[in-house]
């Protein structure tokens, strides 16, 4: 039987609020999904999920390497490493599909959502091909994808640092601590890329889009009650069945 | 096992290396079997009467293809790394494994795909499907290779707490995601339309219309990836080799310190900067479409009325 002391209600409240992170940065996500891979959406061409996983798995690489090398290191700096490694892969992403965009492909880049780019003062609607819903990586979207990155990534490190510090005091998985802990992240992770796909039905531009607005605090909270639930069976595993 | 300055730029430089290949060779597998989102107009093409000879595999999203690819190899790997294989062998009987895995998941979506397509009349041309599934084992066994060798460094040498099976599954998805945000968008918004104006924006209207005659003759698969090694590929390279190589090169350099997260954010920045500059310099090629003109003559009209 678990017992249930504060240090384990916390651990669990704090994979829920990490995974509540990881899904809010979904939704910073600029994806266009399926129309964007053909330029006829604003975004990177791929879909909200994959996208997501992808970046916030290198911030868990990077989160774990740091873990290892500094176990003294602050939590602070463990979701530091996680956020910068996630960042760092969304924007070498972001930048070399600006490129098959901007020389592949040969069209301007323009978002759908607004008239002037809030970072540039660029206007969109002029670049805006006809029967499209924009296309190509504005700034807006740049700046946006990367805030989402840097929250998944440190909600992803998050995770990690907590459940690799539960396992490794495990007398039935302690010696594996990293592996389980890792691979119960890259789940959570899942989980919580899914639930806002849903939501942003499989385009999203960025914090700019009113799709932003509308469906995040819904997905928020759906998001934080799976991960709750999530973060129950992370401490289970940790104690075995009995 | 603890490395000096020298040997530790020397790993990641061929780590980056690893990467970039993986990443051009990842994308163009997807080319050659047609996966992704583009995948979905050459999907539509037989029910708008576009007849095609373009292999239409798509496994699944590439991120969870080449993840499996990359785990299955990983654990091969692992596996006859244990029974003291040389770890060369060992990591290239992983990836072979992989790749003769990844080929028969090719051979039945095609084969299932076009099967589901037989009340629009696609035939299912089995010399497409003899001479195009070796060519995607092969692009899929150097994929494997090299995120299978990348998962053994960061494992091996670096000491990263990731088993090797694992850190292989997160590259691979890594891979994947990148291949399909960047390369794909060559094939899907280039290549599948190359009949039209460059540039002219693809109208939604236009949705399965794709190119059917190549260069010479009929096109295929193989049409397609000779084109997108062009540009598709190597772009997505540059896209994962940039992300593998600064990922790690701020803490190599600066140690496990708050400097180091200073440097990758400033590293995120000069992004940020550099796709500016394309961005500000397509817009002056390109200039806009033609609504701006109308809007200002409709301006202009109203402005003399």
């Amino acid at each position: 039987m678990v017992a249930l002391d504060p240090t384990l209600i916390m651990n669990v409240l704090l994979i829920a609020i990490s995974g509540t992170l990881v899904c809010i940065a979904v939704h910073f996500i600029p994806v266009g999904g399926a129309p964007a891979a053909m330029a006829q959406a604003t975004g990177i061409g791929t879909g909200t999920v994959e996208l997501a996983a992808g970046s916030g798995l290198v911030g868990l690489i990077t989160a774990s390497y740091m873990y290892a090398n500094e176990p003294a290191a602050s939590m602070a700096l463990v979701l530091a490493a996680g956020a910068m490694g996630s960042m760092i892969m969304i924007a070498s992403t972001m930048f070399a599909g600006s490129l098959i965009y901007a020389y592949g492909v040969g069209v301007p880049f323009a978002s759908a959502q607004i008239k002037k780019d809030p970072f540039t003062g660029a206007r969109q609607d002029l670049y805006m091909s006809k029967g499209t819903q924009g296309q190509g990586l504005p700034t807006v979207c740049f700046v946006s994808g990367i805030i989402g990155a840097a929250l998944g990534g440190a909600g992803g490190g998050l995770i990690y640092f907590v459940l690799v510090q539960l396992y490794s005091q495990s007398a039935l998985i302690g010696t594996s601590a990293a592996a389980v802990a890792g691979v119960f992240t890259m789940g959570v992770f899942y989980v919580n890329a899914v639930i806002p796909s849903y939501g942003v039905g499989g385009t999203i531009e960025g914090f700019h889009d009113p799709k932003f607005r509308r469906v995040l605090p819904k997905d928020a909270v759906t998001s934080f009650i799976v991960s709750l639930i999530c973060g129950v069976v992370a401490v289970f595993i940790g104690g075995g069945l009995l | 096992m603890v490395l000096d300055l020298t040997m530790s730029m020397a790993i990641l430089a061929l780590m980056g290396a690893l990467a970039t290949i993986a990443g051009c060779l990842e994308d163009l597998e997807s080319d050659v079997g047609s996966q992704s989102n583009p995948n979905s107009q050459v999907q539509l093409a037989p029910q708008m009467n576009f007849l095609h000879r373009i292999y239409n595999k798509a496994i699944s999203g590439e991120p969870i293809s080449n993840g499996l690819s990359a785990v299955t190899g990983g654990i091969v790997a692992t596996v006859l790394l244990d029974a003291k294989f040389f770890p060369l062998i060992a990591i290239v009987i992983g990836a072979f494994v992989a790749a003769v895995i990844y080929g028969i998941f090719a051979t039945t979506s095609y084969a299932g795909r076009v099967a589901s397509q037989t009340r629009f009349k696609q035939p299912l041309y089995m010399d497409i499907m003899r001479y195009t599934t070796p060519s995607i084992i092969a692009h899929n066994f150097i994929v494997a290779f090299c995120l299978v060798a990348i998962a053994y460094i960061q494992y091996t040498l670096l000491g990263y707490p990731f088993t090797i099976p694992f850190l292989a599954l997160i590259w691979g998805i890594s891979v994947g995601a990148i291949g399909s945000s960047v390369g794909d968008v060559h094939y899907g918004g280039e290549r599948e339309f190359q009949n039209r104006e460059f540039g002219c924006g693809l109208n939604t209207a236009l949705s399965g219309r794709i190119v059917r005659r190549a260069e010479s003759g009929l096109r295929n698969s193989i049409d397609n990836v000779w084109f997108c090694a062009k540009f598709g590929g190597p772009a997505t390279g540059i896209g994962l080799g940039l992300t593998v190589f600064f990922s790690s090169w701020p803490t190599t350099i600066w140690g496990y310190t708050w400097a180091a997260i200073g440097v990758g954010i400033a590293i995120v920045a000069v992004f940020v900067v550099l796709n500016r500059l394309i961005e500000y310099q397509v817009k002056n090629a390109y200039g806009p479409y033609k609504e701006e003109k109308n809007e200002k003559e409709a301006v202009a009209v109203a402005h003399t009325h």
